[in-house]
């Protein structure tokens, strides 16, 4: 592989030239046989903020990206390159945008066939012109921000929900089951953290009212790190809500939640939406009481797959701790990277890009059909999941077809 | 206006502001003592909390009892850091001593990092969840307590720094240091016991909040900034100030909180920042340097 790299490089012609013509004569002179005679190791890499304020939502991450890797290594690398193996190059944003951009300049420059990452919107935002210019393929990992596919990128793909399926499809199903409860919600209060991220969901739950008909009776952005929420969570009570959606990460949550049940906050029901904490095992297992019956609109895995059982006990026994939601996508982006790379049988990140470009993956575990790519590198059937603690378990109640057990709602505990 | 809300601001905002107080003053008897501004303060706040966290997690010792074993503890690093650190770039330049704090920051937060993850930790007693009612505003027994443990810690320094001699070198030193000197106060030892005093009282903060906060390697991060606003508003190096100015921007917080639109809460915190830098710069409590 290095080899492959350095022959191409040192040639007078582009790289691009060079591989152009070869592929060219190639695809009937057998090509690809000789790619695979040759590649040992196939590059990827990863930027993820494993240091710095959310370095604990990046090593689920990573964790899950490490398992899909060592599984595909074990049971036989890349077949069609020859049984090579995935060699993952780690880099560290430390969520900087200037981290970022070096970071992948660097594992670009390493000679990585893709890059996974990079969590945050923000850093993805910037670091998509660099994968562009080198043109190398950049699977958004976690990253919900609306905006990063849009400009006519051509080596930036999604499989995740983005903000605008993510807030709408959460909304609608919270409302599915309103419906089926008999219990009307028309006022929403949302409070999110003051972040790209936060403040995209923010926008839609602001912008979807309209179309569904409910009032957005309060809108609380915060920052990240504040160490308090009872007078933001006072004012949202005054304002007598239905349903008070919450956008954020770990802590802030953690705080909101608590703060909400001692203010007896009075709404049918909480729910988390793309939220950090209210799904995550941990977060669950560490406060029992206070979390049952939460909501959760996320990206989450398929309950009905029996391949996503055997991943989490994988996961389990390799790492020690429950798998999470960003452990599945880590896990499931990098399995989008493996079957684009048997596609295309070579490590040319043009030819890996067409393949992701024309992914239609269907074995996967995640709550939606067929992973497929649109023109903007958007996963058309990308749908979040709605899940509720039930007994100290997130359960999928929402999309009916993947649901796993019947919502509790209205939730009597957050009545005042 | 509704009142049960102001009523709610006004107390959340009071039983904030003391731990921002108890934070400021540690931080401001630094900057009185030594004259460089501590950017490690909340690193040692953060290491104060975990030092709680793993005595409460390894010989289930009740975080505010802990108080008494991290303060003395933190004292001593505290006086250590001062020694190694910082003592022997004493004659650099201040920019210099200001990247050196912070250098000192970046490592203690990377090195919590490392050493226990970037895992969100609670420390979960068993009155957690204890909490009153006054009028229509919620009181968490935890926020009580650690607002009063700050103002009465934050109290008997002030007695210490008032009425010990140890206290009077501490303040002969931070008013006037050439005059300390000259009448033989031991520049070298106070520099040391101030940086210790201001670690065991940001340690003692940290003990006192985990019982509500999580715990994470840059935890210190906000109280940290909130501090330097606090220490500005109350006249760098004023004791009395320091705890004065902590209530005021926990006040303005809540305030904020409650009664503006979207996150303008630290708004207000900064536009009170900037005016006060603008119009008093020598804080609302000290005075006019000449």
């Amino acid at each position: 592989m290095r080899d492959e790299i350095r022959q191409v490089s040192l040639s007078p012609l582009s790289r691009r030239g060079f591989l152009t013509t070869l592929g060219a004569a190639g695809a009937a002179a057998g090509f690809p046989a000789i790619a695979r005679g040759q590649a040992r190791e196939v590059k990827v890499g990863y930027i993820l903020p494993v240091t710095g304020p959310l370095a604990f939502e990046a090593q689920l991450a990573l964790n899950g990206i490490v398992l899909a890797v060592e599984e595909i290594n074990a049971a036989g690398g890349i077949k069609a390159l020859g049984g090579a193996k995935l060699a993952l190059l780690p880099g560290d944003t430390q969520n900087k945008v200037e981290l970022g951009k070096s970071e992948a300049q660097r594992l670009i420059d390493q000679g990585v066939v893709a890059l996974i990452g990079p969590f945050s919107s923000l850093v993805a935002f910037s670091v998509r012109q660099d994968t562009e210019k080198a043109r190398t393929p950049f699977l958004l990992l976690a990253a919900v921000a609306d905006n990063l596919t849009e400009g006519g990128l051509r080596y930036t793909f999604r499989m995740q929900p983005n903000g605008k399926a993510m807030a709408t499809l959460t909304v609608n199903n919270m409302f599915e089951i309103a419906k089926a409860a008999n219990v009307p919600i028309k006022r929403v209060a949302m409070m999110h953290e003051d972040g790209n991220f936060g403040t995209t969901m923010g926008n839609h739950v602001e912008a979807f009212a309209k179309t569904v008909g409910y009032e957005l009776v309060q809108r609380v952005p915060y920052s990240l790190r504040s160490p308090d929420f009872t007078s933001e969570l006072a004012k949202i009570k005054a304002a007598r809500p239905d349903l008070l959606v919450i956008s954020g990460y770990y802590g802030d949550s953690k705080l909101i939640a608590e703060t909400s049940a001692k203010l007896r906050i009075g709404v049918h029901a909480l729910v988390g939406l793309a939220n950090a904490a209210y799904s995550n095992p941990r977060f669950i297992g560490e406060n029992r009481e206070l979390t049952e019956h939460l909501f959760d609109g996320n990206y989450w895995h398929n309950p009905q797959s029996a391949r996503a059982k055997a991943v989490f006990e994988a996961y389990q026994k390799r790492f020690s701790s429950p798998m999470a939601n960003h452990g599945v996508q880590g896990y499931q982006v990098t399995f989008v990277l493996k079957d684009a790379l048997e596609r295309a049988a070579s490590t040319d990140r043009d030819k890996v890009r067409d393949a992701i470009a024309k992914t239609n993956l269907t074995d996967h575990i995640l709550t939606q059909d067929a992973i497929r790519f649109d023109d903007t590198g958007e996963n058309v059937n990308a749908s979040p999941a709605l899940l509720q603690v039930q007994n100290g378990r997130p359960t999928v109640v929402g999309p009916a077809r993947f649901a796993e057990s019947k919502p509790v709602f209205p939730v009597p505990k957050w009545k005042g | 206006m509704n009142g049960g809300l102001l009523l709610q601001a006004l107390v959340s905002g009071l039983l904030l502001g003391g731990v921002y107080g108890l934070v400021a003053s540690g931080l401001t008897l630094i900057f009185g003592v030594l004259r460089i501004i501590n950017f490690a303060h909340g690193a040692v706040m953060m290491l104060g909390m975990y030092a709680s966290y793993w005595l409460w997690v390894g010989i289930g010792l009740d975080p505010y009892a802990s108080v008494l074993l991290t303060a003395p503890a933190f004292f001593v690093l505290g006086v250590a850091i001062e020694r190694l650190v910082i003592e022997p770039n004493r004659d650099a330049a201040e920019h210099n001593q200001l990247l050196l704090t912070l250098g000192l920051a970046l490592f203690l937060e990377n090195l919590a990092l490392v050493l226990w993850q970037g895992d969100f930790r609670t420390l979960r007693v068993p009155y957690a969840n204890a909490s009153f009612v006054i009028g229509e505003a919620l009181v968490e027994v935890s926020r009580l307590v650690a607002a009063g443990g700050a103002v009465a810690i934050a109290f008997a320094l002030y007695g210490m720094l008032r009425y010990t001699d140890l206290g009077k070198a501490i303040r002969a030193l931070s008013e006037e240091r050439e005059g300390a000197m000259l009448v033989g106060i031991d520049v070298r030892r106070i520099r040391g016991v101030a940086f210790g005093i201001g670690s065991a009282c940001v340690a003692a903060a940290g003990a006192l909040i985990t019982p509500f906060f999580y715990i994470a390697p840059d935890v210190g991060e906000s109280f940290n900034i909130m501090a330097f606003v606090v220490v500005v508003l109350g006249g760098m190096g004023n004791f009395l100030g320091a705890l004065v100015g902590g209530l005021i921007v926990g006040l303005a917080e809540s305030l904020g909180a409650a009664f503006l639109p979207g996150s303008l809460k630290q708004l207000v915190v900064f536009v009170i920042f900037v005016l006060v830098l603008l119009f008093r710069p020598e804080g609302l409590f000290g005075r006019p340097r000449g």
